[in-house]
Formats: structure tokens, C-alpha cells, sequence
């Protein structure tokens, strides 16, 4: 309190002492005229004897507790001189915190926007997904629940506010000039609550909406509407067509913007599913009654207040061992609750904590930096310290002031380093949008800022302690000794330096290692051979939605395969590399182990045109692709890999051999062919089984159309859509890339860490070159007596060198020492990343240590080759 | 340069304040006028100081301030002493007199 008035009277503080002041001086004045002086002389008296006013205000300020602000601004000001003084020094300090700031803030705003920005609904933290884990200790992919079960959860839990089910659904705003993909959800009423949504348009969906037959309502999502529906708020009551509906839907309500999506991970390879984008419509979902024990749904749920996940979990566990004890059906799977945002942030945090920890490393090399060039510029003015402190300034004094310098040079690195950090934000949205999840929602904004400049006094006092510490412990008599020579270091002092350029040595071999295990990493993948081609080749989604569904593939591939330019064309659920596939359960005789004989062989499995195979370039080991004449009616032909057949088949003829789906024995499928292994489901993984059906026969609704071409598979791109257009005008076609690019966005997410790393190793290494360099002159300068008397007592110049160097020489040993303990622990952090190299690669470690070694001796040679080369007599009359 | 006006022991001007307020309330100037009047003319307070000083006893709670008319009919702000202000006086006379007696001890023991 007393502060706080302090700061609001404090002019009134002021005034009140000046009026004081000047009562005394004329006080004086009168008694000088009183004593026979003249007007002008009793002033002039009054004044010599009061001595320097302002002095006197500001010793009354600092009294009163009211002089902090002109403290530190004078700190300030006295810094800023200090600094435009020397603008190399302020240069190359302030630049070398700006790249770490920036590196630091960059990576931060990632983490932020990504990782720490929770999800827009009210308290996130309560809503929670229940999920599953098996009885029988398997993994469970598809975490589908019955309706029984969590109905009774939504009138049993008390831990819960609220209980939804929900699914993922797909369709298409039809449209007469292409239609439109949309991701949508279909939700119980209770989601609403559970998410805590609130339409800014209409209604959300009563328990009413939901009833058996066609679906009727929908609700709009913001960015659809916006883009679709020109944001038009008559939207209310409207109907709109819907691929999949024979019935136009009633818009009952349009959502806030930025909703994305709850997982449902059994979709997860279907080519429109993403986790990560914003929803563009909910339908209401009816859970049927007589369908109660059938495996339908999602579960979300809202905590009530004050509970927590843990008692949402052992609760639930409590009804889920009840429900099956009554419902045997239901047995197999426990309920397990866990946080939303921590489900949503898996990918991100697997990515970034290794990316942040490398910018933490880039953090301190600038730190160390700042701290050395502070501490040399200290001991430069080691004579000025020892004058002010002779004349009476207090350490604490002088300890502000040193530590005002490193924090106003941290600031305007934190400035230059904010400004490093959007456009370093704005570059990775540029060109890591495949890496990182919810990349959209990063803007450069105040949390930068706000980073940056939090850092920059984290920095600031990092860099500042070591010079203060230092300005506290001088003896003033010494310095003052010293006269204003060039002073020295002390040996205790030394070893520190050496010391914080030893660890800015050992980050550096770090962040090189780690860069160097990702560019391996980089090489290898690309030297994968996957067993496909990847060039000239172009793909699109496709999707026909009103008209006849074979009719429609069959002319569509005869037009583009007539396309000059087009070698072949075939339609394909499942293309290389994108994740699509479903996976079936699949049996056959002589299977030998038990369960498979039982409940068959999980296989991934895609749907293709005949011309896929020969598009594609996939190499046949037995057999025959499918023809034209494999289609619904016919007998059911497979085509399976080689990694399938040794599964399957080991070391029998595989061609003409049966198999079936589970449960389903009668309908046999003839394996006509055999193709060689190919990686097509990560560059990074070796081939798994696969299980190929001819598109004719097993359908698919949205696929890929797969065009090998001649020339730039770029360039024919427009006239493929217009021939697909020709067919069908309402055609929805998206996601047109080459294969290669398909390529390059599977492996985004370690591209992104190599360059990150690569920019991180660059900034290490040049800072760390300055650190060694400014560390081993100050070496160098304080050595210097020394030097001068070994040169005139008959020393070689090559003896004053190796002194030097051998210097350098330890300091590189300790810091390449150490830097491979922390090079360990980076690599293994990115171990997850790495292919086709271990993380403790002899070749990347040893020639990473050797390039270090060398850094740090060229850094040594030139203020070893200057010390060297001082005559000895001038050097001597320095002593 | 041997002069009559000794330095201040360091510390004694708060003694010598205290003491000088003990008569009554006064300003800043006359407390100066006070001190030199009362060591007939030797002990010179060095204006520059009396006010931190003053001001810094004024925060340690053992004088206290208000605003007044002074002699001459001017607005000047007069200081008095506190409870704690006179405990202070009673303290610090104390430790003079005991510095005081054992200094003379010194100087007469030759």
C-alpha cells in the first residue's frame, strides 16, 4: 500500500521537497541581507552554501523511497551511451541474441499454437474422450462403443456433466459446376453440451431431430458457410442438396468458426478424413433401439466440476464390469477416459519437443555469447569500475548497472528477435503445412512478443550475472594499480569462460549431430527403393455423386487414357503413401496358428482399376493383373503381395489358391497374382501384407484416379479434370498432386525437423565460432605478459603458438566431450525420426567431433598467430 | 588548512537533530541556526545533508512533519518529535556518553 502511494504523490512528494528546500535557501538569503549584504550576493552565498541542488533533490528522492524511476532511467541512459559507443561490440552482441531470441520465440509459437492453444471450447480440460483398451492386452484400433453401453453411462455417471456420441462422416455439397468435398459429424444432442457449442445462427439439435429415416436437418459450419453460402443469415430454414441424400436438408443452424474435429480413428484411412480441419456440417444421429449392442459410436464426454479424469475413469469401469456381467456381447473392452487435448496433441508433441529442446540448445550458444563479450567488455573497463568504485559507488550500484546493459542489449535483441520469429513462423507455415497438425492456427502475434521478451530477460540476466558478479568482486585498489592498462583475467574467471565456450562447443557438436542424423535420414529415404514409381505420375480424388457409379469410372477412364500425353489411367482406393486402405480380417486353409485359424489375419486391404498395376510400375513375381472382365457377376479374384504370401502361403504355389473375409467362407476369393513388395504404406517401414480387389467388384465411393504420363504429369492435369468433367459436370475432383509430391508430404514431417535442424546447427556453429574466438583472445590478452617474457627470454614464435593452440586444443577436447553425451541424448530424442541410421552412427559422430575440433583450432590460430607475432619489447613495456 | 569548524562525527548529526527537536517543533532552517548557535558557532551543518537526513528519519518513523507559518509569516514545514523519535534521543545519548567517557579514558591514561 505505502508503495502504491508512494508511486501516485510522487510529484507531490517532489513538489513538497522543493518548496522546502527553497524555503531554507531564502531563509538564508534574508539572514545574508539581514547581515548587510546585497540582494544578489545573499543569494549566491545561500546557494555555495547549500551545495548542488539537484544532488541534494535526488539524495532527498532516494530518502523518501521515491527515486526509482530516476535510477533506472539513469541506469538506462548511462547504457545507451555505453552502447552507441561501441557499435561493433553492440552489433554483433545484440545480433547474436536476436538469432537465438528468434530461433527461441519461432519454435514457441509453434508450440503455442500447436500444442498450448486449447481447443475452442469452454473449459477443454473437461472434456474427455472415452476410449478403449482390450481385455486381452491387444491393440484396439477401432474404440467404436455400443449405444447400450453409453447410454447407460449418460444416466448412470455422476462424474459427468454430459455423455455424446458422435461419428465421422463425409459427403458432398453437389454442385452443378464440380462439387464440393465436406467433412461433417454426426452428433447426439448431448454433443453440443459435451463441446460446450453455441450456434451463432438458428438452433443446435434437439433429442427430437433424431429419428429413424432419412435424415432431414443439418447444421452449417462457419467456414462453409461463409465460403459456400456468402455468409447469408437467411441460410435458416433453407434446404440444401447433399450428395448420399435423396432429400434436400433443412439448415436448422450455423456454428461458430474454427470447430474441428473429435478422432475417429477407425476412418482414419479413408482419403477424406482429417482430424485436424475444421468441421463443415453436423447431422443428427439416431441411436437405434433395436441396435443397442452394435459398435457405432464415438464417446465424449463433459467432467462435471470438480471431478477428474481419474474418477471419470474408475467410474466408468465400475458400470463397464457391470454392463458385461449383464451382456456378455459387450465383453472384450474396457472404457479408458483421457483428455481431448492430449489425444490431438500426440502428433504435434512427438514433432516439437525435439525441435524445441534444439532451439533451447541455440538459446543458451547465444546466452554464452552475450556473456563473454559482456565479460571482455567488462574487464576492458575494469579501470572505469575501479574509479567509480573508488569514489564511492556502491556494488549494488554498480551491479545495476552492469546488469542494465546486458538486459537493455537482451531487449533489442528481443526486438530483432521477434521480428526474426514471424518471418521464421511465416516460413515454416510455408513449407512444413504437411508436418505439423493445426499449422493454420499459428499466427505471429503478442506471444512472440511477449516470448521474445521474457527470453530476452532470461537472457539478459544469464549474460549479465557473470560481469556483475565480477564488478562485486573487484578490488578497486588493484585495478586502480592497473592503471588504465589493458587488465587481465584471473585464473578462476578464465577457467569460467573456457568453461561456458567448452558447453556453447558441446551444443553445438549436439545440434550438428542431430541435423547430420536427419540429412542421413533424408538420403536414405530417398534412396528407398519403394517398389513403385513416383515420377510422372498425377493423381486426383474423384468422386462421381448423382449419376450412374460403373458407368461413370468406365468412360471416364476411357477419355483421359485417350488423352494424348496419358500412357495409362486406372482408378485406385488406396494410392501409395496417403494411408488409405481398409483393413479386412482374412482367412484361408492351413492357416497354423490357433486365432488365425480362428478370427482370420488383419490385412490392409485397396480396390484398382486393371491398368493400376502397369500405371504405377508395381512388378508382378506371379500371375496376372486383373482384367476388364473381373467385375460384379464374375467369379471374386485378389491379388496379394509377396510379404502376404509368405504369410499366408509359406513356401507353396500361391496362384489359384482360395481365400475369404471373416465369417464369410462361402464367398472364396481366387489369389490370381502375386506383385513383388513395395513400401507403400511409409517410405520408412518395410513392406506389410496387402491384399489388392478389383475395383469392379468390391466398389469404392471416393478414390484416387492415378494417370502415368509421358512428359510433366503437371501440364495434362487441367484437360483430366475437363475430360471427367465431360462425363459428369457435377464431378467432385480434388486433392490433384503428383506422386512425388504425395512422396515428399509423407516424409514432411522429417523434412521439417532436418531443415529446422540444419538452420539450428548453422546459427550454433557461427555463433559458437564467435564465442571461441572472443573467449580465446581475452585468453590470449591475459596471457600476454606471459608471452612477452617467454618471447625475450628465447622463445620460438612456433612455442607461443602451440601455447595458445594447446589451449584451444582443451577446450575443444572438453567441449566435444561433453557435447557427445548431449549429441546422445538429442539423437535418441529423434530416434522416432531417423531411418536407414542409428543414433549413434560412428561416421556422423566422428565426423561431426572432427569438424568441431577443427572449428574451434582455425578460431584458435588467429589470436594464437597475433600473440604470437607481438615484439617482445613492446610487449614487455606493456608489463 | 586548520580550521574552528569541526567535522561532524559521522552518525551524531541524527543525535544532534533529535536533540535539537526535543525543545519543540521547528524547520529545517532554524534547526541548522540551532545547532551552530548551541556549539557556539563549531558544529556547521552541511545543509546539503540536513534534509536527507531529515527526510530518512522521517521514514524510520521517529520524527514527524506538518506544514506551518514561520516566524516571518511564510509556509514552512516544522518537524517534532515522535514517541519513538524521544526513545531514539534517550538510545543515542546513551552510546555518546559511553563513546565520550571512553574516549577521555584514553586520552588521559598517558
Amino acid at each position: 500500500m505505502k508503495l502504491f502511494k508512494k508511486i501516485f504523490q510522487r510529484p507531490a512528494m517532489k513538489r513538497e521537497i522543493d518548496e522546502e528546500l527553497r524555503f531554507h535557501m531564502e531563509q538564508r538569503a534574508s539572514e545574508n541581507i539581514a547581515a548587510g549584504m546585497t540582494k544578489g550576493d545573499a543569494e549566491r552565498e545561500a546557494r555555495k552554501r547549500f551545495g548542488n541542488v539537484q544532488n541534494v533533490r535526488e539524495d532527498c528522492w532516494e530518502k523518501r523511497g521515491i527515486s526509482f524511476g530516476e535510477d533506472t532511467l539513469r541506469d538506462f541512459r548511462f547504457a545507451m551511451r555505453q552502447l552507441l559507443k561501441n557499435p561493433g561490440f553492440t552489433t554483433v552482441a545484440v545480433l547474436t541474441l536476436a538469432l537465438g531470441i528468434g530461433a527461441s520465440s519461432t519454435v514457441f509459437s509453434l508450440i503455442q499454437g500447436v500444442l498450448l492453444i486449447p481447443p475452442p471450447y469452454p473449459h477443454p480440460e473437461r472434456v474427455v474422450l472415452v476410449t478403449q483398451t482390450r481385455t486381452d492386452g491387444q491393440h484396439n484400433n477401432e474404440q467404436l462403443w455400443p449405444s447400450g453401453q453409453w447410454q447407460e453411462w449418460q444416466k448412470e455417471a455422476k462424474s459427468f456433466e454430459a455423455i455424446a456420441g458422435y461419428g465421422w462422416t463425409f459427403s458432398f455439397l453437389v454442385l452443378p459446376d464440380g462439387s464440393e468435398s465436406m467433412e461433417g459429424m454426426e452428433v447426439t444432442s448431448d454433443y453440443f453440451k459435451v463441446v460446450g457449442l453455441q450456434p451463432i445462427l438458428g438452433r443446435a439439435f434437439a433429442d427430437s431431430d433424431a429419428a429413424s429415416g432419412p435424415q432431414k436437418l443439418i447444421i452449417l459450419g462457419n467456414s462453409l458457410w461463409k465460403r459456400r453460402f456468402g455468409a447469408n443469415p437467411a441460410i435458416i430454414g433453407q434446404p440444401v442438396r447433399i450428395s448420399g441424400f435423396p432429400v434436400p436438408l433443412t439448415v436448422v443452424g450455423v456454428m461458430p468458426p474454427d470447430v474441428r474435429f473429435l478422432p475417429a480413428p477407425d476412418v482414419a484411412a479413408e482419403p477424406n478424413y482429417n482430424v485436424n480441419a475444421k468441421v463443415d456440417y453436423w447431422l443428427p444421429a439416431w441411436s437405434d433401439p433395436k441396435q443397442l449392442k452394435s459398435r457405432d459410436w464415438y464417446v465424449v464426454g463433459r467432467l462435471a466440476s470438480g471431478a477428474t479424469v481419474c474418477e471419470a475413469g474408475s467410474e466408468l469401469a465400475v458400470l463397464t464390469a457391470r454392463e458385461i456381467q449383464n451382456e456378455p456381447d459387450f465383453a472384450g473392452v474396457n472404457a479408458y477416459v483421457q483428455p481431448l487435448e492430449k489425444q490431438l496433441n500426440k502428433e504435434g508433441r512427438r514433432l516439437l519437443i525435439p525441435v524445441a529442446g534444439a532451439a533451447a540448445l541455440v538459446f543458451l550458444i547465444a546466452c554464452g555469447n552475450a556473456a563473454g563479450l559482456l565479460l571482455a567488455r567488462g574487464l576492458q573497463r575494469q579501470h572505469e569500475y575501479a574509479v567509480r568504485s573508488a569514489l564511492g559507488a556502491q556494488t549494488l550500484q554498480m551491479c545495476r548497472m552492469v546488469l542494465t546493459e546486458s538486459l537493455l542489449l537482451a531487449s533489442l535483441g528481443a526486438l530483432i528477435g521477434a521480428a526474426l520469429a514471424v518471418v521464421g513462423v511465416d516460413g515454416v507455415k510455408h513449407f512444413a503445412g504437411a508436418a505439423i497438425p493445426r499449422l493454420d492456427a499459428v499466427r505471429p502475434g503478442w506471444a512472440i512478443l511477449g516470448f521474445s521478451l521474457s527470453a530476452a530477460i532470461v537472457a539478459g540476466l544469464f549474460a549479465g550475472i557473470l560481469p556483475a558478479w565480477r564488478s562485486l568482486r573487484l578490488d578497486p585498489g588493484d585495478a586502480l594499480k592497473a592503471g588504465g592498462r589493458t587488465a587481465s583475467l584471473g585464473r578462476p574467471e578464465r577457467r569460467l569462460l573456457l568453461g561456458v565456450a567448452a558447453v556453447q562447443i558441446a551444443l553445438t557438436l549436439a545440434l550438428l549431430v542431430g541435423a547430420g542424423l536427419l540429412v542421413q535420414t533424408s538420403i536414405s529415404l530417398a534412396r528407398v527403393r519403394p517398389g513403385f514409381d513416383t515420377q510422372n505420375i498425377l493423381t486426383m480424388s474423384v468422386t462421381e455423386v448423382g449419376t450412374n457409379w460403373l458407368d461413370f469410372h468406365t468412360r471416364a477412364i476411357e477419355r483421359v487414357t485417350a488423352l494424348p500425353g496419358v500412357k495409362a489411367a486406372a482408378f485406385g482406393w488406396g494410392v501409395p503413401l496417403t494411408g488409405n486402405k481398409w483393413v479386412m480380417s482374412v482367412g484361408t486353409d492351413g492357416l497354423t496358428d490357433e486365432s488365425a485359424r480362428k478370427n482370420g489375419i488383419s490385412v490392409p486391404t485397396r480396390s484398382v482399376t486393371p491398368d493400376y498395376f502397369s500405371a504405377l510400375g508395381l512388378a508382378f513375381v506371379e500371375g496376372r493383373a486383373f482384367r476388364p472382365s473381373d467385375k460384379g457377376g464374375a467369379p471374386r479374384v485378389a491379388i496379394i503381395n509377396q510379404a502376404m504370401a509368405d504369410l499366408f502361403f509359406p513356401g507353396q504355389s500361391i496362384v489359384g489358391r482360395k481365400i475369404w473375409f471373416q465369417r464369410n467362407r462361402t464367398n472364396q476369393i481366387e489369389v490370381v497374382g502375386v506383385l513383388a513388395n513395395t513400401r507403400t504404406e511409409s517410405l520408412a517401414e518395410p513392406a506389410e501384407p496387402e491384399l489388392y480387389l478389383p475395383l469392379w467388384q468390391a466398389g469404392a465411393f471416393s478414390k484416387h484416379l492415378v494417370v502415368r504420363t509421358m512428359g510433366d504429369p503437371r501440364s495434362i492435369a487441367m484437360s483430366v479434370q475437363r475430360e471427367l468433367r465431360v462425363v459428369d459436370p457435377t464431378v467432385a475432383v480434388e486433392n490433384v498432386k503428383t506422386l512425388e509430391e504425395i512422396r515428399e508430404d509423407s516424409v514432411a514431417p522429417r523434412t521439417f525437423a532436418m531443415n529446422l535442424l540444419i538452420a539450428f546447427a548453422m546459427v550454433a556453429c557461427l555463433l559458437a565460432t564467435v564465442g571461441i574466438y572472443g573467449v580465446l583472445s581475452l585468453t590470449v590478452g591475459s596471457l600476454q605478459n606471459e608471452i612477452a617474457i617467454r618471447l625475450a627470454l628465447g622463445a620460438q614464435r612456433r612455442d607461443v603458438l602451440r601455447l595458445i593452440l594447446g589451449h584451444g586444443f582443451r577446450l575443444a577436447g572438453v567441449g566435444v566431450g561433453l557435447g557427445l553425451i548431449i549429441a546422445l541424448a538429442l539423437a535418441t530424442g529423434l530416434k522416432t525420426y531417423l531411418f536407414g541410421v542409428v543414433p549413434t552412427d560412428p561416421f556422423i559422430l566422428i565426423g561431426m567431433m572432427v569438424l568441431v575440433f577443427a572449428i574451434t583450432l582455425i578460431t584458435c590460430w588467429i589470436p594464437a598467430w597475433r600473440a604470437a607475432g607481438v615484439d617482445p619489447v613492446t610487449a614487455l613495456k606493456t608489463v | 588548512m586548520p580550521s574552528n569548524k569541526a567535522e561532524l562525527l559521522q552518525g551524531t548529526l541524527d543525535l544532534l537533530i533529535l536533540k535539537t527537536l526535543s525543545a519543540g517543533p521547528m524547520h529545517g532552517f532554524s534547526i541548522v541556526q540551532r545547532i551552530q548557535q548551541r556549539s557556539e558557532e563549531v558544529l556547521v551543518v552541511e545543509e546539503g545533508s540536513l534534509y536527507p537526513c531529515l527526510y530518512r528519519m522521517e521514514e524510520k518513523g521517529w520524527i514527524k512533519a506538518q506544514w506551518g507559518k514561520s516566524e516571518n509569516n511564510r509556509r514552512a514545514k516544522f518537524y517534532e518529535l515522535t514517541r519513538s523519535g524521544r526513545k531514539q534521543l534517550v538510545e543515542e545519548t546513551a552510546i555518546w556518553e559511553r563513546v565520550h567517557r571512553a574516549i577521555t579514558l584514553v586520552l588521559m591514561a598517558v
